[in-house]
């Protein structure tokens, strides 16, 4: 959990695996339960579709009015079929307390520029969609769901490459403005392939050679460099999964939940 | 008026079969459509503006999804009556900017805040209804790709503006403090929404030639009488009460009399002194404005890797 | 996974809508290739029992299958595939499988709600919907009605898929592809892509060459 998070000068990728050394298949995880596990998945696409839902009114043109909204409401329905199976979806979204959610802290990161949210699009789609492939091939809880949602992630990460891409391959502007992105996010890209308790038929260590391998692979035809700097901040008391996240998200909260909040027991 | 070059047009028009892209028009009848039809476009995006205020707030997720739906759908018709547009010839990037200087026009009813949740029921029921009775007709518009565009619009918002009446009922339903905010929320959008249909007939300068082209099929007194007759059950239905004290039904017309409409505000709002004019214009000219590297830098690697042009964003 | 939408209030909305959301004919036959239809086992019921049990939940099928898609009105719910199965359990009870096409379709409730108002018109006694997720909804589960039904109103249909999933490319792919997309007015070949994500999430934005229509068509999934 607070293992060494290292680059790797000169690798291609500058990610460890760090379940590599374990048997880095389905029995490799910690222990935690299903509805430990949901709550996690759950909790990731509910707060990136919070974030994507922000840009409503604000997209840089009209296609991407739409494909953002639709993005995000692609994320909120796997988010409430997650929830729904710890418990109250509602309940859950809107009265827990920020230490209690389990998202990573990428996706609860601010959109910041286009080209800021196209990044963290880029590094969570690549994870979600090689994440539902391998729950869609084995028949756990979260098969059927892995199954339906996987097409749509599909589309999710092709248009977050389509526009790393047109923006790394741009013009010098739209390349300056996607590399600052793709720097500052890396630090949180650390969490995505860690594995989570309660999660099990997932080989963590597929999944992020998989991931650093797409990555790589994207930044590089947008012309753009791989960062090698540590994919996580070096810190014990633990990440998102830990319900540890950075203080953006506490606003997030505070805006997301108000309303809830203040009509307690009222139905909408 | 056209008397020859445009016979077939007339004919066409007297028939009361449709106008394609590719038959002559007078160029009047052009420029009225594409003015027509680009600012029903301009409303579809502002509209999104009042409603997104509250996707981040929305009580619930299930709220959350049917809003975020919403908007996508605002944003994907404006995208369709763009295109309509660019039938008759008009870009959409020359459209947009004619919207940002302020040479084109959106629905006012936008002009207005969404100040509590309920607002967003109140936009549902009453701006979407009210839009509806007047898309309605237009789906026998003379010029077809608008009239075929109005009938796709018209059957994806009858969903949206159900959704709108039953958000307001689970609030007049709920505690005393959501009937109360429903209430309030009605109270303020119901005089703006009787404004949506436009100045009286006698006051309407472009309607007589809108009807006799039939872009234009039913003039606004009368579809402002369709849509209170329309309202005022529901409005009993939902246990919310409409703010006009002059409302009744007339046994002889056969219709409800309402109270007189405060034209002055109408005007005011339309000359840009409304409540949001300045937020809704400005917001949109920034989102294109700080939008602007992104298209650059699409239109970039088209430019160096399409083997065609892409059609792309304005 | 279980998700009861409520019984919605009878709303004269629909008048509101003015245009009604075009029913898609008397109750839709049961269409090739739909789900067969399940008949609870009950040991003393007689032949003649069975056989007017099966015809009930035919008839219960055809009136749910008939209910109009609440995003896309010119499709019926069993046209459009999203009709998994009904089971009558005895004493007028009936249980509705729904499937949503997309995960995060914001009117599964309300389509929940409608086939339970059809059905306990129809004469059911109580109605329990229930959404199941596998196997996932694709649009080859759009009947040959469906299709049709989709280019009547000016929305081109998905292709088939068969095995593969095939993905709408943000860019336009190169001319001459082997499944043009055609234009749902005039039948040109000859169309564009303008945005892969149009109104509702089952769409895509196009534009015909020929007759500069713009139209949507339905992705394939």
């Amino acid at each position: 959990m607070n293992g060494p998070a290292t680059g790797g000068p000169g690798r291609a990728t500058g990610v460890v695996p760090e379940a590599a050394g374990a048997a880095g298949t389905t029995a490799g995880t910690a222990s935690g339960t299903t509805e430990d596990a949901a709550l996690a998945l759950g909790d990731d696409a509910l707060v990136l579709s919070h974030r994507l839902a922000e840009w409503a009114g604000h997209a840089p043109a009209l296609e991407e009015e739409v494909a953002l909204a639709n993005l995000a409401l692609d994320l909120l329905g796997q988010a409430r079929t997650l929830l729904t199976m710890v418990g109250d979806e509602d309940r859950l979204a809107f009265c827990r307390q920020e230490r209690a959610f389990r998202n990573v802290q990428l996706v609860e990161q601010p959109n910041g520029d286009f080209a800021h949210t196209i990044a963290r699009q880029l590094y969570f789609s690549t994870y979600q969609e090689l994440l539902w492939e391998q729950l869609a091939a084995g028949d756990g809880p979260f098969a059927p769901l892995a199954a339906k949602a996987g097409p749509e992630t599909a589309y999710h990460r092709d248009h977050a490459v389509t526009w790393t891409l047109r923006l790394g391959d741009g013009t010098r502007l739209s390349r300056e403005r996607m590399q600052r992105a793709v720097d500052a996010l890396w630090r949180y890209t650390g969490e995505l392939t860690r594995p989570v308790a309660g999660l099990a038929g997932v080989d963590w260590a597929a999944l992020a050679a998989g991931w650093a391998e797409r990555v790589g692979a994207t930044l590089r035809a947008a012309t753009l460099t791989v960062p090698e700097a540590p994919a996580r901040a070096v810190w014990s008391a633990g990440g998102g999964r830990q319900g540890i996240h950075t203080e953006p998200f506490g606003r997030l909260l505070a805006e997301m939940q108000h309303l809830h909040r203040s009509h307690p027991g009222a139905r909408w | 008026m056209h008397e020859g070059v445009y016979r077939e047009f007339e004919e066409t028009i007297a028939a009361g079969e449709r106008i394609e892209p590719r038959d002559a028009m007078p160029p009047e009848y052009r420029a009225t459509l594409i003015r027509q039809i680009a600012q029903h476009a301009h409303s579809e995006i502002i509209g999104m503006q009042p409603e997104a205020n509250w996707i981040t707030r929305a009580p619930s997720l299930r709220r959350k999804a049917i809003l975020i739906a919403k908007v996508q759908d605002e944003a994907g018709h404006g995208l369709y009556l763009y295109g309509a547009a660019e039938t008759l010839g008009a870009r959409r990037d020359e459209l947009l900017d004619r919207l940002h200087a302020g040479r084109q026009k959106y629905s006012s009813i936008f002009n207005y805040p969404t100040l509590t949740w309920a607002d967003v029921g109140a936009i549902g029921w009453l701006v979407d209804g009210a839009a509806i009775v007047n898309q309605v007709p237009l789906c026998r518009c003379s010029y077809g790709p608008y009239a075929r565009a109005m009938t796709r619009i018209c059957k994806e918002e009858s969903f949206h503006q159900r959704q709108g009446y039953e958000l307001l009922l689970a609030l007049s339903h709920g505690t005393e403090e959501q009937h109360e905010m429903a209430q309030d929320a009605v109270n303020r959008w119901w005089w703006p929404s009787l404004m949506m249909f436009g100045p009286p007939d006698g006051e309407s300068p472009r309607t007589e030639r809108s009807m006799a082209w039939k872009i234009k099929r039913h003039t606004n007194d009368e579809l402002r009488q369709r849509f209170v007759d329309i309202v005022v059950p529901q409005a009993a239905s939902l246990g919310l009460t409409l703010p006009d004290p002059l409302l009744r039904w007339n046994e002889e017309r056969g219709h409800h009399d309402f109270g007189p409409i405060d034209w002055a505000e109408f005007h005011a709002v339309l000359r840009g002194e409304g409540p949001c004019n300045a937020q809704r214009l400005g917001q949109r000219r920034r989102a294109h404005e700080e939008g602007a590297w992104v298209r650059e830098a699409a239109a970039a690697y088209a430019a160096r890797h399409a083997a065609r042009p892409a059609g792309r964003a304005a | 996974m279980v998700s009861e939408g409520r019984t919605t209030a009878g709303t004269p909305a629909d008048e509101v809508a003015g245009a009604p959301a075009e029913a898609p004919g008397a109750p839709a036959k049961l269409t090739e290739g739909a789900q067969g239809v399940q008949v609870t086992e009950a040991a003393q019921v007689t032949q003649g029992a069975q056989v007017t049990e099966a015809t009930e939940a035919a008839r219960l099928r055809a009136v749910a299958a008939a209910v109009p898609d609440p995003e896309l009105p010119v499709i019926g719910l069993g046209d459009l595939g999203v009709l998994r199965g009904l089971r009558l359990l005895g004493a007028g009870r009936v249980e509705v499988e729904l499937t949503p096409t997309y995960t995060g379709c914001p009117a599964v409730e309300a389509m929940a709600g409608e086939v339970r108002r059809a059905l306990l018109a129809a004469g059911a006694a109580e109605v329990e919907v229930r959404r199941v997720l596998a196997p996932p909804w694709s649009t080859d589960d759009i009947t040959a009605e469906g299709r049709r039904r989709l280019a009547a109103a000016g929305i081109a249909p998905p292709r088939p898929l068969g095995r593969a999933p095939v993905t709408v490319p943000l860019l336009p792919g190169p001319p001459g592809e082997e499944h043009p997309v055609r234009c749902p007015r005039c039948g040109a070949a000859d169309t564009e892509l303008i945005s892969r994500f149009s109104a509702t999430p089952c769409t895509a934005l196009r534009r015909c060459a020929r007759c500069a229509e713009p139209f949507d068509q339905v992705k394939e999934r």
